[in-house]
Order: C-alpha cells, then sequence, then structure tokens
C-alpha cells in the first residue's frame, strides 16, 4: 500500500474511474482517489484543530464518513472540494466537543507556525517568532466558524467561491466571516506589530 | 440625504478594510475608502496593517512537507465494503 498521501505515478486511472468503483463498494479505489488528497486534508485539520493527536483522530473520521457517503456523492462539486467539506465539518464538530470540556483544555497554537525567514537578521528573526506566536495565538482563540473562513481563504490560499462552499455557506457569509475573522486577529496583534514586523 | 459625514466615513471605511484589500469594493466605494484614508492617520494605518496581516497569515505555512498518518484509512478499512451504504444496493 503507497503512503497516505501519494498516488503511483505510473498510474492510468482517472480519479473519474476510480470514483466510480469506490461508490461501486471498492475500498482500494476509494483509498487511491483519496490519498491524492490525504496530506492537504491532513495538514487543513492541524491548522484547524492546532493538535496532532486530535487531527490523526478526525482524519480517520473525516475518511470513514467519506467512504460511507461516497454513493451519494454526485459530483454537483470536485471530490477534493467534498472532501474538504467533511474535513471542515469534523473539525468544528471536534472544535464544539472541546469547547464544551471544563475550562484548561486549550487549542495549541503550536501548529501555525510562520516559516523561518531566509536572511538571518537577528533582531528581525525576534521579531517574526514574536509575530508568529501572536499570530497563532489569535487564530487558535477565534471561533471554529471564523477560524475556519481565515485558514480556507488566507492561509490555504482558495478562492472566496470554492472555501464559501468547503464552509457551506454563502460568498457574502463567508466574506462576512472573513472580514470579522480578520478584524479579531488584527486586533489581538495590533496594529504596530503587523505594520512594523508583518509587512 | 447629504454626503456622509467623516465621522460617517470612518466608521464605514473601518468596516470595509478586509474587502478594501481583497480588491472587492466596487470602483465608486473604493474610491470613497482611498479619499478618506488620505486624511485619516487611523484608517491608512489600518489598510496597512490588514495588508501585513493576510500577508502574514499567508505566511503561515510551517506545515509544508507533513504528511498525513499512514492510519488516516484504518477505519475505512476496519468498516470494508460493508462501510460504505453503495455496497448495500449493488
Amino acid at each position: 500500500m503507497p503512503p497516505a498521501g501519494s498516488r503511483a505515478p505510473d498510474s492510468a486511472e482517472t480519479d473519474a474511474s476510480l470514483l466510480a468503483r469506490a461508490q461501486a463498494g471498492d475500498v482500494s479505489a476509494f483509498e487511491r482517489l483519496s490519498s491524492a488528497y490525504a496530506d492537504r486534508l491532513f495538514m487543513l485539520l492541524l491548522r484547524l484543530l492546532g493538535d496532532r493527536g486530535e487531527a490523526e483522530d478526525v482524519a480517520q473520521e473525516v475518511m470513514l464518513r467519506a467512504w460511507r457517503g461516497i454513493a451519494r456523492f454526485q459530483g454537483q462539486s470536485s471530490y477534493f472540494t467534498w472532501l474538504y467539506r467533511i474535513a471542515v465539518n469534523e473539525a468544528n464538530r471536534a472544535l464544539e466537543k472541546k469547547a464544551r470540556r471544563p475550562a484548561g483544555v486549550s487549542i495549541g497554537a503550536q501548529e501555525l507556525q510562520l516559516p523561518a525567514s531566509p536572511a538571518y537578521d537577528p533582531s528581525r528573526q525576534a521579531e517574526n517568532s514574536e509575530l508568529r506566536r501572536v499570530l497563532g495565538q489569535a487564530l487558535a482563540e477565534l471561533p471554529p466558524a471564523l477560524r475556519t473562513a481565515i485558514v480556507l481563504r488566507d492561509v490555504e490560499g482558495l478562492s472566496t467561491q470554492e472555501a464559501a462552499e468547503i464552509a457551506g455557506v454563502s460568498q457574502a457569509a463567508f466574506k462576512s466571516r472573513l472580514h470579522q475573522a480578520r478584524l479579531r486577529v488584527r486586533a489581538a496583534v495590533g496594529d504596530q506589530t503587523l505594520v512594523t514586523t508583518g509587512g | 440625504m447629504g454626503m456622509p459625514g467623516r465621522t460617517g466615513d470612518h466608521q464605514w471605511s473601518q468596516q470595509h478594510l478586509s474587502h478594501y484589500v481583497e480588491g472587492e469594493l466596487r470602483p465608486r466605494a473604493r474610491r470613497r475608502l482611498d479619499r478618506h484614508a488620505r486624511s485619516c492617520v487611523e484608517c491608512g494605518r489600518g489598510i496597512r496593517a490588514m495588508r501585513a496581516l493576510v500577508y502574514a497569515v499567508q505566511g503561515l505555512d510551517g506545515l509544508a512537507g507533513v504528511r498525513a498518518p499512514a492510519t488516516i484509512f484504518d477505519r475505512v478499512r476496519l468498516a470494508g465494503p460493508g462501510g460504505s451504504s453503495s455496497s448495500q444496493h449493488t
């Protein structure tokens, strides 16, 4: 079995034929179809959940739900969008469950990291490190719906249309969430920090 | 109704900074915000801060190279063909 997230390069099978086989109940076809998106999906879950162990658990659940629901997938969106939507729903479900737990269990921000600057400048590195920490914390503290919006649009770089579809809301509602998320993060980080270290 | 005053422009501009940096404002609205920001230090800084924020968040890709765990299909394998609703009909 190839590792999750990769597909043999000599594969001549198209997503369409893998999908048809998966919909007919072929587990291996489902795995091959879905493994092409597994790495990206896992990174999304890490960003939304901020905890590797939880992301692994939710990733398994996402694949199980996708497998159970694949017969009903009608191709109105791309398979990637459909799978991502399941992932966002499951991540939000996990975050809501976590929010209901007693205080003291917080979402980790360690998975939300900026890359280190390639040019070594100790003072700049320290500033970037602080920005990473504050940004990660601000994102971790957003309500799930707002966090999803900023992760899908700004971190994942999806279009507004695709991100809205994955989030399961209209484009107008998605833009509103994104705007709210940015406002909250901006307020948490502070304009001065953003302008001096983030630009 | 007359033109919105400076306070109205300021509140409106603050509410539309995200849409402004997204390039989603209509030309007339964009000109309104541009005009206000030229004379408003807070909104001028707000535009720079919002751009910097989007740039910084776009850089949150420290996960590049992360691979999905090998266990990702474990539950699917446990469920087997019977776990897909399709197999109940085919």
